[in-house]
């Protein structure tokens, strides 16, 4: 007990605030989306920011060795889940992505991503490869990330599954891997892209189509992000005001609990709410970066960590590239913002780890 | 333990790189951000506020129209319209196939949508059906939910209660294209009569109304409005009782009656027969509708009492007469003999009464409307002194009624006749002038206004819209006007006068003159052969019956003149028409 105690005190209390107000915001912003009806929303969001936050208190208390030693028995769950879903789960938003685990909703993509960095992290730490020349060992992490990527893009999960193959990249970068090879990999994807492209369902290729000009279409597939840079804009300096945003309320703006919440934080925050969340979104990311550089000498550690940040921040960022017309609308929530339990439960769990790592770094 | 540590060297330095690579990103967020909300915050301001706000112009309520007794004769309906917001056009076609089972849309609501859609005013809503029923109201309030973006309104629209009685005097309504204010494209104007005349004191001003509505369409709040000012509200002279009195009158006969207030000049009553709807004309008449109207042989969208133009026949001996005795000092007890012609020249002029009147002077001359007697007296005249003197009672001369398209007729003299026929003005012409035949024509109000100014011995000018005025004595000797008066009297009252048959029968006593205005020439071969029955003819060759009068005779009030289009003599249809009317008018007048 004493040992819990001691635990729970030598926790990084400023980045629990920091992921806490981020989650707050979400709330903030969930409160407004929802006010004109659907409250029960409201109310499912609140209990998951709760339970996703116990989640992070707990994982926060486990050593980092335990994720290591049952890194593959997690990739293999995780595998089980993502096939279930893929092929026996059912469909929402015209995708089959759900499975239901002990009564609860569940998306296992998204949990799929911090499995697949820890067992990534755990394979390289493992293999040595500062020590081997011999590129054939990359067949087996490639492996690792093409078989949940593809599972997730039958479902089809476009945005999830780009996500993951980003982050997986970003493993193999912090790995250490020579750039020869991601040289390699460069010239090898832009060969397949066309078929990938071929595979891509109608919508999605419009999706990514409209993005170059919304304008050309502007009541179909450029119609949400038309809509989407209406609200942003209008918003100005300092917004039309919490719960006044009249493109969120009126309804031209499509999404507002989910994918694009982050209009409607800019329709009702302006460019102050906006850039304030940014701020908040780089100073947790800039304060991990902070802890992982203090641990010593435990790459795994230090890989798992900058992998977990950064699919924090790319998957933040990237949502509000698309909301703002910078990317294609594919489908990515805002990372504890949005509406979505499995979403933020991974966040929250990959946060729990960060906590880990800065608690095992003292 | 070396490895380890070159290893966390290498991850050192590529986290400076994915850490720069962060900032980048997040940089080019932010500045697209910056973009967006401040350099950009007007345009998309806009944007944001066209989303939400629709404009809905509200057009002024039409001023009300009035009779002498203040009864409305023109006044508005509600009517329940369908619209479509504007940007949403691209739904009209699928929406009226989906209603269309529900909802008539007939070949004309289909025009007037396309041709809505060109507009260009201020509105954000296209009316795509007027006229709802309430049974088409209902499906649409039940059916709501399942059509966004289309908004029922209520609307006020022209609305006349008698419609076809005062059609031609009121006018009505309609749009006009091309007009230079586009905003005001979808607002009514008159088109005719009164309507057109005051159109912009009945007209009023548009108001707006914005509203905040949602995505799809569905109206949140009204935000903020600014109300149409309606039009001013008119009064005229026309009494509705006698108006309709003398509309049932001509049910079935082609022709005019027009009744003018001897005290202050209003017209009370302007009855044009056959009539139209103009109710349908208001709504928008079909193109098939309207050419049937133009093509209709007895022309009802002709206003016959200042459109319409016919002989004054022998109701204008009474201006012959008043000219002879004002200017010629005439002996007005100087007989003539009338053996049924005059001969003039080498042509010979009819009495209408064949066997002839034996001898008459001037006031049995009126009282039997002996046409030789007229002959006589004319070739003493000049033809273009008669005409100037004529003027005076409005022949040849527009009356200055305020409606439009008035016709000023014809009232011949030499001048006329070189312009016109290019021939000099022969002196049997005169004969023929003075019995009102020949080349003269006039309106039905140009007769009536000359029985008026005859009755009030002075210079009324007929009015519509009602207005306070004193009018200049005609500076005619009252002796000759008495001596008129005594005799149009004696038409009426005297058991051998033209219309006795028409005499009032209450106290008050009613003073007149018949009239039978030619169609046709009697040739020479048929007067021989004996002429023809006027019931003989065909329709269109039968004389036009005229009568004017006015009443009571001790103190005119009413000044009235009646014609019925190929009826023959003004003392068999016009006269007996005139008497009902004017006992109506003053058993309920006066």
């Amino acid at each position: 007990m004493a040992e819990f105690l001691f635990k729970l005190k030598n926790l990084n209390w400023l980045f629990v605030f920091l992921v806490f107000f981020l989650s707050f915001v979400g709330f903030v912003m969930i409160y407004s989306a929802t006010i004109s009806g659907e409250n029960m929303i409201l109310v499912s969001h609140v209990y998951k920011i709760a339970i996703g936050f116990t989640f992070m208190i707990f994982i926060a208390l486990i050593d980092m060795d335990f994720w290591k030693r049952y890194a593959y028995v997690f990739y293999f769950l995780g595998l089980i889940l993502l096939f279930w879903a893929s092929f026996y789960g059912y469909l929402g938003k015209g995708a089959r992505r759900w499975i239901n685990l002990f009564g609860i909703n569940f998306q296992p993509s998204e949990t799929m991503k911090i499995i697949l960095i820890i067992s990534l992290a755990k394979f390289f730490d493992e293999k040595k490869i500062q020590e081997n020349k011999d590129y054939f060992f990359l067949v087996l992490p490639i492996l690792l990330v093409i078989v949940p990527f593809l599972l997730i893009l039958s479902q089809p999960d476009l945005g999830t599954a780009m996500l993951i193959l980003f982050v997986s990249l970003i493993i193999f970068f912090m790995s250490g891997i020579s750039w020869k090879l991601f040289a390699i990999f460069g010239t090898l994807s832009l060969t397949i892209a066309p078929y990938l492209w071929n595979g891509l369902k109608d919508y999605q290729k419009q999706r990514i189509l409209t993005l170059f000009n919304p304008e050309n279409d502007p009541l179909g597939s450029g119609y949400h992000i038309i809509q989407s840079q209406i609200a942003i804009g209008s918003g100005g300096t300092f917004g039309k005001g919490w719960l006044k945003g009249s493109q969120s309320h009126l309804d031209f703006l499509p999404e507002k609990h989910t994918d694009f919440i982050f209009s409607m934080l800019g329709e009702e925050f302006g460019f102050f709410g906006t850039i304030s969340v940014i701020g908040l979104i780089c100073l947790i990311t800039f304060m991990a970066f902070q802890i992982f550089r203090r641990y010593a000498h435990n790459n795994f550690n230090r890989v798992v960590g900058y992998g977990i940040i950064s699919n924090f921040f790319f998957a933040s960022l990237i949502n509000m590239s698309m909301v703002i017309g910078i990317l294609p609308v594919v489908g990515l929530p805002l990372p504890l913002v949005s509406y979505g339990g499995s979403s933020m439960l991974t966040y929250f769990i990959g946060f729990g780890i960060i906590l880990s790592l800065d608690r095992n770094s003292k | 333990m070396n490895r380890e540590v070159n290893v966390e060297k290498k991850i050192r330095r590529r986290a400076l790189i994915l850490g720069f690579s962060k900032s980048v990103f997040a940089l080019l967020v932010c500045g697209k951000l910056f973009y967006l909300q401040i350099l950009q915050k007007s345009k998309y301001g806009k944007l944001s506020d066209s989303n939400r706000i629709k404009v809905k112009i509200l057009l002024p309520e039409r001023g009300t129209i009035y009779d002498y007794f203040n009864k409305p004769i023109a006044s508005n309906r509600i009517d329940y319209q369908l619209n479509i917001f504007k940007e949403k056009k691209g739904l009209i076609n699928k929406y009226i196939n989906t209603l269309k089972g529900h909802i008539t849309f007939t070949d004309r609501d289909l025009v007037e949508i396309k041709e809505n859609l060109d507009e260009q005013d201020l509105s954000d809503f296209i009316t795509i059906k007027k006229n709802l029923t309430w049974k088409e109201l209902e499906f649409l309030e039940f059916m709501s939910s399942k059509f966004p973006f289309l908004i029922i309104t209520k609307e006020k629209v022209r609305y006349y209660k008698n419609n076809t009685i005062f059609s031609h005097v009121l006018g009505y309504v309609g749009y006009k294209k091309n007009v230079s204010k586009k905003k005001l494209l979808n607002l009514k104007v008159g088109i005719s009569g009164i309507e057109k005349k005051l159109n912009k004191k009945l007209l009023g001003s548009d108001g707006w109304r914005k509203y905040e509505t949602n995505s799809k369409g569905r109206i949140k709040k009204e935000l903020n409005m600014k109300n149409s000012i309606p039009g001013q509200n008119i009064r005229t002279f026309l009494i509705s009782d006698v108006q309709k009195r003398a509309y049932k009158e001509m049910s079935g006969i082609s022709g005019a009656i027009v009744m003018i207030d001897c005290k202050n000049g209003g017209v009370n009553c302007l009855m044009s027969s056959p009539s139209f709807d103009n109710n349908a004309f208001s709504d928008g008449v079909s193109r098939k509708k309207w050419n049937q109207l133009l093509g209709d042989e007895f022309n009802p969208l002709l206003n016959r009492c200042i459109a319409g133009l016919y002989s004054p026949g022998s109701t204008y001996k009474l201006i012959t007469a008043l000219h002879a005795l004002e200017n010629k000092n005439f002996n007005k007890e100087k007989n003539f003999f009338c053996s049924g012609h005059v001969a003039f020249g080498n042509r010979k002029f009819h009495c209408w009464k064949k066997e002839g009147h034996g001898n008459v002077n001037l006031f049995n001359a009126i009282k039997k409307s002996c046409d030789s007697y007229f002959y006589n007296l004319a070739k003493g005249l000049e033809i273009d002194k008669l005409s100037n003197f004529s003027n005076l009672f409005s022949y040849g001369d527009r009356t200055g009624i305020d409606i439009p398209n008035e016709l000023k007729g014809i009232m011949p003299n030499k001048k006329w006749k070189m312009e016109n026929r290019g021939q000099r003005w022969h002196r049997g012409e005169t004969l023929n002038a003075v019995i009102g035949q020949g080349f003269m024509l006039s309106t039905p109000l140009q007769i009536a206004l000359m029985t008026a100014r005859l009755a009030s011995g002075k210079k009324i000018i007929p009015s519509i819209i009602y207005k306070e005025r004193s009018f200049d004595n005609l500076n005619i000797n009252e002796n000759n006007l008495n001596f008129l008066r005594r005799s149009m009297f004696s038409v009426v009252n005297d058991s051998d006068g033209t219309a006795f048959r028409s005499k009032l029968s209450g106290r008050m006593k009613m003073a007149g003159k018949t009239g039978t205005s030619q169609v046709r020439r009697i040739s020479l071969a048929e007067r021989e052969d004996g002429v023809l029955k006027n019931e003989e003819l065909s329709y269109k060759l039968r004389d036009h019956s005229v009568f004017t009068c006015y009443a009571p005779y001790d103190d005119p009030r009413f000044a009235m003149s009646v014609i019925a289009e190929h009826m023959g003599s003004g003392s068999k249809v016009a006269a007996p028409i005139a008497k009902r009317i004017m006992e109506f008018a003053l058993k309920s007048y006066i």
